[in-house]
């Protein structure tokens, strides 16, 4: 089989741009976009009619069992991986005997990932799969994506949330009214960036001991302590302060911001992050030498940690 | 047709049904009201008390079993996905119609026992109790198709349970003889059956025959309807 295409031409009176997309078997496409643009997208992907879109919004049968629920999708879609292995293959073997009006939303997503995976639909788009599920489930969930580069299965991912979209698939793509635009994760160019931005930093190091960071809200101008920013994230070129649930805008561009807030404990990450040290709770592994940073704020944020930086971050923590 | 998949959804809903309160009490009905007759009469019991208990059967154990389903499967929109073309409609409507036949039986089985009338036990009531089984069938998948709630389910099975279920109560209204709701009523499918049971008449079988084609004909425009409708 071979690649498959995407293609919509942007309609008058809708605020969907053309898109034209490839998608590649072997490699997990998501575009991350907000959620009007996505609504419509989803739109135009079901009104062409040939894919259908996987978002965990169907029913499943409340009253069985999470095996009889399971059992019954094996046999409809006559799925040829033993049944067996797909309990296990979706960490399902634990509540098998649970019903599902008593399962936690991660086992209840669980079953709506062997339930989609049985269906060996070609190509698959996901909405939102890992919205609001715990760090099992959301591995589970990438173990699936594995199997289904392995048949070959172009994957298509629509999320609203950077750090999945990055956590998730291979080729990232942003949908704004403008287009379609790649974001880009090369890496040499990135570490040859930061070391270069590392040695800018040094020089500045004397003159930011007061430092602030200022971002523009309206006519205002907050002024961030730098130990109270959870990390910063670059949206469209420009960098943005989080802290908890609120983001601010930056003036200036994350490479720049990272000469001035390295001293404080502040960390590149990842191409499109810098990440405050001090905040950093855990270090989670995912299966296939991905990385993510857990922050210890109110949302408990998740942000990608670039394979090229484990080990920079193992030497800060001392850990081997 | 696809007989794997048959298997699947019967399975599927045979666990479903014993798991529903509401289907489960359905069975109960017509035993109830068997076990009440059995009671109340001494003697043999009229024949139209018995077909009363059969179509009390069918009406809430068929149609309304039947109905319950596909509304259940419509309101949590269970089903998407799994119906790609019309033949996995079909597939889902059978087995279904299993489950839904296997539990009238049971229903219909116990409570003839408990009345202890073996006058059903011939061929031409036999046949007669299939085809009208068909009949209640048929109105449930067709009807069932359309409902988008469990709840709207109670407001659809009433004029069925009442028109076709429950025909012969229409002597207790003392509407007199000659009224033409009446002389209506009674080319309605029990009330013909009643007839065959007491002249053996084979034009009755005919009659129900019709019922059975006309049911058929509306099951079959509601599916029509539906698959064009997605």
């Amino acid at each position: 089989m071979s690649d498959y295409t995407l293609n919509y031409e942007a309609a008058k009176d809708e605020k969907l741009p053309s898109v034209s997309l490839n998608l590649n078997e072997s490699t997990a496409t998501a575009i991350y976009s907000d959620t009007d643009l996505q609504a419509e997208l989803i739109e135009a992907i079901l009104r062409e009619g040939k894919m259908s879109v996987f978002d965990r919004k169907e029913g499943l049968y409340d009253r069985l069992t999470v095996a009889d629920n399971a059992k019954f999708f094996h046999k409809w879609f006559g799925c040829s991986f033993p049944f067996a292995e797909i309990l296990v293959m979706f960490g399902l073997q634990t509540c098998a005997d649970k019903p599902l009006s008593k399962c936690t939303p991660s086992e209840l997503a669980r079953v709506y990932y062997a339930k989609y995976f049985m269906m060996d639909h070609y190509p698959v788009v996901f909405h939102e799969p890992i919205h609001g599920v715990d760090l099992h489930t959301t591995n589970t969930f990438m173990n699936m994506l594995q199997k289904l580069k392995e048949n070959k299965t172009p994957v298509l991912i629509l999320v609203s949330n950077l750090e999945h979209a990055l956590l998730l698939s291979d080729l990232t793509y942003k949908l704004k009214e403008n287009g379609l635009q790649e974001i880009e994760v090369a890496q040499e160019e990135l570490s040859e960036r930061t070391s270069e931005a590392e040695q800018i930093s040094t020089t500045s190091l004397t003159t930011s001991k007061l430092y602030k960071v200022p971002a523009k809200v309206e006519d205002k101008i907050i002024l961030f302590d730098p130990t109270e920013i959870d990390y910063i994230e670059s949206q469209d070129g420009k960098a943005q302060i989080v802290v908890n649930y609120e983001s601010f805008a930056l003036d200036s561009t994350l490479t720049e911001i990272e000469k001035k807030i390295e001293p404080y404990g502040f960390y590149r990450c990842h191409r499109s992050y810098i990440v405050n040290l001090q905040k950093v709770r855990e270090i989670i592994t995912w299966s296939k030498n991905t990385y993510s940073l857990r922050i210890n704020n109110k949302p408990k944020s998740t942000i990608p940690l670039s394979r090229t930086k484990i080990q920079h971050i193992q030497d800060t923590f001392n850990l081997k | 047709m696809n007989t794997q998949r048959i298997g699947a959804i019967f399975e599927k809903d045979l666990k479903e049904f014993r798991k529903n309160m509401m289907l489960l009490m359905m069975p109960v009905i017509p035993i109830f009201l068997a076990i009440m007759y059995s009671r109340m009469g001494e003697g043999e019991l009229p024949v139209f008390l018995l077909y009363l208990i059969v179509g009390a059967t069918y009406s809430a154990v068929t149609t309304s079993g039947m109905m319950t389903m596909m509304a259940e499967e419509n309101e949590k929109k269970t089903l998407r996905g799994l119906i790609q073309s019309p033949a996995s409609l079909a597939d889902i409507l059978i087995g279904k119609s299993l489950v839904v036949g296997l539990f009238t039986f049971i229903s219909l089985v116990i409570s003839l026992a408990i009345l202890g009338n073996d006058e059903f036990l011939a061929f031409q009531p036999i046949v007669g109790l299939i085809l009208l089984f068909l009949f209640f069938l048929l109105l449930g998948i067709g009807i069932g198709l359309f409902t988008k709630s469990v709840a709207n389910t109670s407001a659809y099975i009433m004029p069925v349970m009442f028109l076709f279920g429950f025909t012969p109560m229409i002597e207790f209204l003392n509407l007199g003889e000659d009224s033409i709701f009446i002389k209506i009523a009674d080319y309605f499918p029990i009330m013909q059956l009643i007839d065959m049971h007491e002249t053996n008449s084979w034009t009755a079988i005919g009659i129900v025959t019709i019922w059975v084609i006309a049911a058929a004909i509306f099951t079959f425009i509601c599916l029509k309807k539906v698959s064009t409708d997605n």
